[in-house]
């Protein structure tokens, strides 16, 4: 019964799971990335500047041991406290020179090679005895932050790396755990089909985004049913008033054919099933027309015309019965309308034969025409006669519906008339009504005037103005 | 006058071909659009009777192959329910369209309306009296009488007459009626024409010893004067 349904994936579906788990991986290495680069950055700042302090603050150092014990001591002397000043120092290098001579001191300026070298230089005046002035290169070897700050990149891009993995796993495993219900609720609908047709859709357990969903699928379901059941009964309806001629048709054939018979016998039979013939093709007629209605067929509209003029043309033809009944017709009102006008006589030319029908002898039939509301004209045709319980008005509309279930006319009247009032009125934008009480019965259509009523275009006037076209 | 029927189904051909040949027609069928093409391509006929529904080609295409060369009258044969191919099929060149299942007699008379038409009878004046066994009719001054009676008939009892006179011995069914008197294409539900009949009968036929207006039973009415 159900359709195979398409493989994830298929159709050019996205898997909800694969995104979002896609968007977390992007999500967290956007963040990690982020605050690592941060960290980094700051932290190599903070290295340059401790550098650049621990320079200026050694300078001082050396320029005051120069210059106010450069006075006093000997080269000896100079060496020794510059030597104490260094020890320990293996990160700094340090030179004292003067123009002309060898270097006063010298200690560690081999090991430090530029790229790695940080460095300032600075005169100082020296006693006398060792040479007046000369200047000072004091260096700083940056390899170890530099070692320090390289760790460090390679520790944050790893960190980076493996909480994203992380995350994204993890958010792989809960989304999953998250639409788990969606599973469910697809093997769920699976289940539904033509045969089950009460069943819905469980709500509890799913999440509130997803329950609106449900809600209104149940409602489509609700309505689905509801259709369907029609149909069904729909189609029982045609085959049981099919039924009934062809059981005449294949039973008189039957018995024509058993015995001789002379040629007006048959030519009895022949006319006989002919009429039941007739009968198929109207009622065969009647229901593609509907069908086709359901189908959503529209009107085929004419350029707007009297209402109460076309009413009368069908009051005309309906002349004969009307007065055989001894009924008298008044058209009241007019409204002008853009009609499909072999619809719209169809669907008066039906009421009138009703009311023909059900209405008291020697009453009055009133055709009513009317402005239902701005965009749609109302006909409706009343007559006098046996009150409609309440119960039946709704579904006088409905195909096949007679009040009356012993069928009488039925050769005549097959049950199709007031639906096919009813498609023409949906063919038209419109609706059809009944009601009934002791005063009489009142069954009416509106019709749309225009697919887009023009401001003030048709105007509709209630006055009596009608022609006397009763008797 | 030779007819070309281009139908499909068997049964439904080998009815029109008795039907038309009984009207006095001389009749050929094809079952199929190719066959159809070929045949009204090559011969001379005075009217087509075309199936829409067709194997090979349908309908519409065959006429519009047909149209090429041709312009020879076309009836089409439609299904209901295909609305809007009518006016496509009027639009494609049909001359006519009836709609399945229809009363035979219909289809005679269109044929007959479509043949008038393309020899060009179509100037020939009407005739506006009628005289059958004792009963007269002017329509133009709108008098009938019967045996020298006067009968008083409402506007559109006489125009119930005058169409019955006009198609004389054929007879004429109850959509026919309702469409050509009082322009009411649909079928009804209703026994309108019946009772409308029935009052016509009851001031043509009633006071008068022979009936004129007759009922053919699942078919309609006709007026003609059966001997006894």
């Amino acid at each position: 019964m159900t359709p195979p349904s398409p493989a994830p994936g298929a159709l050019g579906a996205t898997s909800l799971r694969g995104r979002l788990s896609r968007l977390f991986a992007l999500q967290t290495m956007v963040g990690l990335g982020g605050v690592c680069a941060v960290v980094y950055v700051v932290i190599a700042l903070t290295l340059a500047h401790r550098q650049d302090e621990l320079l200026a603050h050694k300078r001082v150092a050396v320029e005051r041991l120069l210059n106010e014990g450069g006075a006093v001591h000997d080269l000896a002397s100079i060496r020794h406290l510059l030597s104490d000043f260094m020890a320990g120092h293996d990160e700094l290098s340090l030179a004292v020179r003067q123009p002309g001579r060898a270097p006063v001191f010298e200690r560690n300026m081999g090991r430090h090679t530029a790229p790695l070298h940080k460095g300032v230089s600075f005169p100082v005046t020296l006693s006398a005895a060792v040479g007046g002035p000369g200047w000072v290169e004091l260096g700083y070897d940056t390899s170890n932050d530099k070692q320090l700050l390289s760790r460090l990149f390679w520790t944050l891009l790893s960190t980076a790396l493996v909480g994203t993995l992380a995350v994204s796993a993890s958010g792989f495993v809960l989304v999953k755990k998250g639409l788990a219900p969606l599973n469910a609720l697809a093997r769920q609908t699976a289940t539904l089909d033509a045969r089950h047709l009460d069943q819905r859709l469980d709500l509890a357990g799913q999440s509130e985004e997803i329950q609106p969903l449900l809600v209104q699928f149940n409602a489509l379901l609700d309505r689905l049913q509801v259709a369907y059941q029609h149909m069904e009964a729909f189609n029982a309806d045609v085959a049981h008033e099919l039924n009934n001629p062809l059981s005449i048709l294949i039973g008189s054939c039957d018995v024509a054919l058993r015995r001789p018979r002379s040629a007006a016998e048959l030519h009895e039979v022949l006319s006989s099933n002919l009429e039941e013939l007739r009968r198929i093709a109207v009622i065969v007629a009647d229901m593609l027309f509907l069908s086709n209605a359901e189908r959503g067929a529209s009107a085929r509209r004419a350029p707007p015309a009297s209402m109460a003029r076309l009413v009368a043309e069908v009051v005309d033809y309906h002349d004969a019965v009307l007065a055989e009944s001894q009924l008298t017709v008044r058209v009241l009102g007019d409204a002008q309308a853009a009609v499909d006008t072999g619809l719209v006589r169809r669907a008066v030319s039906n009421l009138l034969g009703n009311a023909a029908r059900y209405a008291l002898q020697g009453s009055r039939v009133e055709v009513r025409i009317g402005r239902a509301d701005p965009r749609h004209v109302s006909i409706g045709v009343h007559n006098r006669g046996p009150v409609i319980a309440a119960a039946h008005l709704p579904r006088l509309f409905d195909r096949f519906y007679r009040i009356d279930p012993s069928r009488t006319n039925a050769d005549r009247n097959h049950g199709l008339g007031l639906a096919i009032v009813a498609a023409i009125a949906k063919m038209h934008g419109g609706t059809a009504s009944a009601r009934s009480s002791q005063s009489g019965t009142l069954v009416q259509f509106t019709l749309q005037m225009w697919e887009s009523s023009p401001d003030g275009g048709f105007g509709a006037s209630d006055t009596a103005a009608a022609e006397p076209t009763g008797r | 006058m030779k007819l070309l029927v281009v139908e499909d189904e068997a049964k439904a051909a080998a009815y029109l071909r008795k039907g038309l040949t009984e009207e006095g027609y001389q009749v050929e069928v094809a079952h199929n659009g190719v066959d159809g093409l070929h045949m009204a391509s090559v011969h001379d006929y005075d009217l087509i009777v075309l199936d829409w529904m067709l194997p090979g080609i349908d309908g519409l295409a065959l006429l519009a192959a047909l149209r090429q060369t041709r312009a020879v009258p076309v009836l089409m044969l439609t299904a209901r329910g295909q609305i809007d191919d009518r006016v496509r099929g009027l639009q494609g060149g049909a001359d006519d369209y009836l709609v399945k299942p229809f009363a035979f007699s219909e289809l005679v008379a269109r044929i007959q309306v479509l043949l008038r038409r393309a020899s060009g009878a179509r100037t020939v004046a009407e005739t506006t009296q009628f005289k059958v066994a004792d009963l007269e009719v002017d329509t133009v001054r709108r008098k009938a009488t019967r045996a020298g009676q006067r009968l008083d008939l409402s506007p559109k009892e006489f125009s119930l007459l005058a169409l019955l006179l006009r198609r004389q011995g054929h007879v004429l069914s109850r959509t026919e009626i309702a469409e050509q008197v009082w322009d009411m294409n649909f079928d009804s539900e209703t026994n309108v024409v019946e009772v409308a009949i029935r009052r016509l009968r009851a001031k043509l036929d009633q006071p008068f010893e022979r009936p004129l207006l007759h009922t053919v039973r699942g078919m309609g009415y006709v007026l003609e004067d059966r001997a006894p």
